[in-house]
């Protein structure tokens, strides 16, 4: 196999940590979703859930001797819960945050996280607690909030070197989506459109599946690797009738990064200021 | 000010005849039109029981309904249900006006008599059709898998392989399909979904001595949770109004394809609103107003409540008997016994969507979530107290309701937008009996604000003047 090529990080501005961009984004899609959108976010429940995760996290730095600068990707990963995740209970979403920050610790190969963290939470409270529930439909598919949360999405992966993921995820599901949809089925396009205008899909296609924590090393590796999920969730979706089904494809097909990072290897994505501190 | 009474009242729009899930198929030119339907739609795993009451409108003998479902249905698996199960979830479901009153501030003594009275219109189903069948059609590529004779109703289940042969088949076997029909057939027909096809066994219903049509229920297991509505479109002329009365064990039952938005609730609405038949015009505007803000597209939730018959408090305040075991049995959720009212959790989700081909291209795929979260549509009138006003606490109520109507006037506008020059009158309604002091009682003819002026100019003129003096008195003794 050729050498692997190092992975090309743009750092136009790199004195900032994409995980700056991020918190701020996924911070102000929540206020849209409350106040434009008019969620039921309730403050007790974020509350819960950005305590609980800084908290946790806080206990690994501390205790686990992890990066200081990991409380952003806590808050990311708090945030992406508030954003996704609903339950009844406050004690649900402590239990979601809980398990999403150590899975960040507990679960690790070869120093990379086995599941992604917000993801692993919400499957994991959805399946032991049945208090939870992921909402499909809230954001509507109005093509404003579209074209923000792709433009952002965008910026934010091109700085990260992800956007080849998001890419090769949509571009996969868009082609099968087309194929039964229309050539098959016989729907017309506004029936496609509008499946693939869910703010919520384009949510998870951008802020989701692209945590470079998570995502294969290798460009190639991670264009499979998003191929594989949009293949398993969109038979998810068609033939057992799941809502969710990106975020369950996800779910199964993580843990099999580390298979991908042995077969294509490359450079090890880190975060600006891991970086910083302890140069590759 | 506090509530004295309670009278609650419910409203409903009153719009003609409609169509559901499937489209009516007229064989002679019977005058169609689509605008409102209701279904009850209970889900327990991946069970339904869907309960469609239709409006039709016309001779019973040009009555044909074609509804896509995911399987060959059983005879036991077709019922007709009460018509009176519908009004009873309707009325007892939707949005309600709250009445109160204030307690006159000048009483010392006031008794609080709390009282409900509760007033409600109500829709009557009607509907209508009738013809033969061969069983099964080679040319056409439509099989008959199925035949019911459902008391009223002849039913049959068809499948077929393309839809110009399901076109012709119907239109062959005397059933008028609309324009645009074929283009949705297709895609449910790839989609593996069966045709429920329900005409009028006119026999039975000259038998029965009525030209009402009782609803039609259906149950299945698919996990397919979802309203073919695209069918409904086929034969509708611009927006249509469904309302969906859903059950389940766990919580609310909520579109996963489209926005399920809150309507616009507990609001303070002027006293007027509650003027003989003004409740209803109030209610359809306020939902056409939040469906157009919203963007044309979402479904309303219009109610939510564990309506568990030993739950207790269903509603606050309620219009109506709450749906009880028997309710509930009808309706198709049949884990419900009255032996063992502790393992009978029961929720109720009413939705309402407007929707049209233009703003719905996709179906309405639901999904049921363990949201336990009570919501009900309630608009809150206030009457003002008329009694006497003359003490200092009536005063500084009668300032108090001036305030408090021009905001309930301005919340009309904004829930609805309906202004009007003539509803000034309503808010100084009352203010002929404020009392303000016009003038200043320590100088005569003098007003207050020009007093205050005089008397502050005054003031100071005579501090300077004292300062003066004593700066004098100073200088002298020195």
């Amino acid at each position: 196999m050729e050498a692997p090529k190092q992975s090309t990080i743009p750092s136009r501005i790199p004195v900032i940590d994409a995980r700056y961009f991020q918190i701020i984004y996924l911070g102000s899609f929540l206020l849209l979703g409350t106040f434009i959108l008019n969620w039921d976010t309730l403050l007790p429940k974020v509350m819960v859930v950005l305590g609980t995760c800084m908290v946790t996290q806080l206990a690994f730095i501390k205790v686990g001797k992890a990066h200081e600068s990991s409380w952003m990707s806590s808050l990311i990963t708090a945030l992406g819960l508030c954003l996704l995740f609903r339950a009844n209970d406050l004690n649900t979403l402590a239990f979601a945050s809980v398990l999403s920050i150590s899975s960040k610790f507990f679960f690790r190969i070869r120093g990379k996280h086995l599941f992604n963290p917000a993801n692993l939470g919400i499957i994991g409270a959805l399946l032991i607690t049945q208090d939870g529930w992921i909402s499909p439909g809230q954001w509507g598919s109005s093509v404003i909030f579209l074209f923000i949360m792709g433009a952002l999405g965008s910026i934010l992966l091109f700085r990260v070197g992800r956007l080849d993921t998001t890419m090769a995820f949509l571009i996969a599901f868009f082609v099968l989506e087309y194929c039964r949809t229309v050539l098959y089925l016989g729907w017309s396009m506004d029936v496609l459109i509008h499946k693939f205008s869910s703010g919520s899909f384009i949510l998870f296609a951008f802020f989701m599946i692209t945590d470079p924590k998570t995502t294969p090393d290798h460009p190639w590796a991670r264009k499979i690797w998003a191929v594989s999920i949009a293949v398993l969730a969109f038979i998810m979706s068609t033939w057992a009738y799941i809502h969710t089904a990106p975020i369950w494809a996800l779910f199964l097909i993580t843990p099999l990064t580390a298979v991908f990072d042995l077969l294509w290897k490359s450079e090890r994505f880190r975060w600006l200021k891991e970086r910083n501190l302890n140069p590759i | 000010m506090k509530k004295v009474s309670v009278i609650t009242a419910i409203m409903l729009f009153c719009i003609g005849a409609h169509a559901f899930c499937g489209f009516y198929v007229a064989k002679a030119d019977a005058t169609l039109f689509n605008t409102k339907s209701q279904i009850i739609l209970v889900r327990d795993g991946e069970r339904s029981v869907i309960t469609m009451s239709n409006d039709f409108k016309g001779d019973v003998k040009d009555f044909a309904m074609v509804i896509p479902v995911p399987v060959v249905l059983g005879r036991n698996d077709i019922r007709v249900v009460n018509p009176a199960l519908f009004s009873m979830l309707d009325s007892y479901s939707a949005p309600r006006m709250v009445e109160y009153w204030d307690t006159e501030p000048c009483l010392r003594y006031m008794e609080c008599d709390d009282m409900i009275d509760v007033r409600s219109m109500s829709m009557v189903p009607i509907m209508a059709r009738e013809e033969s069948v061969s069983r099964k059609d080679k040319q056409y590529h439509v099989t008959v898998e199925a035949r019911y004779d459902v008391e009223e109703y002849d039913v049959l289940i068809l499948s077929a392989k393309e839809s110009g042969g399901l076109k012709q088949w119907l239109i062959h076997n005397g059933y008028k399909i609309p324009e645009g029909a074929e283009e949705v057939l297709d895609p449910y027909i790839k989609n593996g979904l069966k045709f429920f096809v329900v005409k009028v066994d006119l026999e039975e219903m000259k038998a029965r001595n009525t030209e009402y049509m009782r609803p039609l229920q259906i149950e299945f297991n698919s996990g397919k949770f979802m309203l073919p509505i695209r069918l409904g479109m086929a034969n509708a002329d611009g927006d249509q109004d469904m309302i969906v009365y859903a059950f389940t064990r766990q919580g609310r039952v909520e579109c996963t394809n489209y926005r399920t938005v809150k309507l616009p609730t507990d609001r303070n609405i002027p006293a007027f609103v509650k003027e003989k038949g003004q409740f209803g015009p109030f209610y359809k505007d306020l939902f056409t107003k939040a469906y157009d803000r919203e963007g044309r597209n979402s479904v309303f939730l219009e109610y939510a409540w564990n309506v568990t018959p030993n739950f207790g408090m269903k509603c606050d305040p309620c219009v109506g008997p709450p749906p009880m075991y028997q309710e509930f049995v009808d309706a198709g959720a049949n884990w419900i016994d009255p032996n063992n009212p502790n393992n009978s959790p029961i929720f109720f989700t009413r939705l309402h969507v407007r929707y049209n081909r233009d703003e719905f291209p996709q179906d309405l795929f639901f999904q049921v979530t363990p949201n336990m979260e009570h919501f009900q549509g309630r608009y809150v009138v206030t009457n003002a107290a008329t009694g006497d006003m003359s003490c200092s606490g009536g005063q500084e109520y009668l300032k108090e309701l001036e305030m408090r109507r021009k905001n309930e006037v301005d919340e009309l506008a904004a829930l609805t937008g309906w202004k009007s020059p003539r509803y000034a009158s309503y808010i100084y309604q009352y203010s002929a009996g404020i009392h303000e002091p016009k003038r200043n009682e320590g100088l005569p003819f003098i007003p207050w604000s020009t007093g205050g002026t005089v008397a502050g100019i005054m003031a100071l003129a005579l501090g300077f003047v004292v300062r003066r003096r004593k700066k004098a008195l100073q200088l002298e003794n020195a």
